[in-house]
């Protein structure tokens, strides 16, 4: 009697493990997001941006197609397409250079997800936008100039 | 609550293309609150700063965003290896720790 509720006890704490276990499990799609990069998103100038993601030595390349207006008539909603066509990219990130703070997204790509992404974003003034990859572990980038022509960051 | 995420995909082969809104005030802190008196009273900051794309609840695309992204944002991504029933879920966090998911079943 008295091993058997022993062994009951012994069985009861591992089945409170396992549970323990299964609901961290559970909370770790959460909790595995990856950290932001606060000194690359709050600096205020692009190259410190770019130094702070650890691509000061990028090389510029024409193996990213960055589709971006010449002229944007709306300064609050700029619509860019980025595509890498370098094998294992795996981070873009997207650059403004006059936005008072210039990093404007990070996107890390995880299998499964082709190297392609669209997004909207706003522009404090006309600029070169700087679009930089990670790939096979370098860094390459290529900039574009957009003109906005009723300015200011407003929306 | 936010107002819910509208996700549109179309399946082409393998490749299934999502488009996503969400819809958020995206608010720079910049910009004057037009209610304030002489409009000096900046609207406080209030954005969104990470998303999340899931395919079968797998992660495939982890965003993180500045203030510039517009207002209502916009995402277009494409997952590779996707078929009729699989699921996309998006979800996002704003820098207030708001948030809000949507899970779409792929047709």
């Amino acid at each position: 009697m008295n091993r058997e509720s022993r062994i009951d006890r012994a069985r009861r704490r591992f089945g409170q493990a396992a549970v323990a276990v299964v609901v961290l499990a559970a909370l770790a799609p959460l909790r595995a997001w990856a950290a932001r990069n606060n000194a690359a998103f709050d600096t205020k100038v692009l190259e410190e941006g770019v130094a702070a993601i650890g691509a000061d030595a990028a090389v510029e390349t024409d193996q990213i197609l960055f589709k971006s207006p010449d002229i944007a008539e709306n300064s609050a909603i700029v619509h860019l397409e980025i595509r890498s066509l370098l094998p294992d990219t795996r981070t873009i990130w997207l650059f403004a250079e006059k936005n008072p703070q210039p990093l404007v997204a990070q996107f890390d790509l995880l299998p499964g997800l082709e190297p392609f992404v669209a997004v909207r974003i706003k522009m404090a003034d006309s600029a070169f936008l700087r679009v930089v990859v990670k790939a096979a572990d370098r860094f390459y980038y290529v900039r574009r100039e957009t003109k906005v022509t009723i300015g200011g960051c407003a929306g | 609550m936010p107002d819910p995420i509208k996700m549109r995909i179309t399946l082409d082969g393998e490749i299934a293309t999502v488009k996503v809104l969400m819809p958020h005030p995206m608010e720079t802190g910049l910009r004057k609150d037009p209610k304030s008196d002489e409009m000096i009273e900046t609207l406080p900051r209030h954005f969104i700063e990470h998303v999340v794309a899931t395919h079968n609840g797998r992660t495939v695309l982890d965003a993180q965003w500045s203030r510039s992204i517009s207002k209502n944002p916009f995402l277009e991504f494409r997952v590779r290896g996707a078929k009729p029933g699989d699921t996309i879920g998006v979800k996002w966090e704003d820098n207030r720790g708001e948030s809000n998911a949507l899970e779409t079943v792929i047709k």
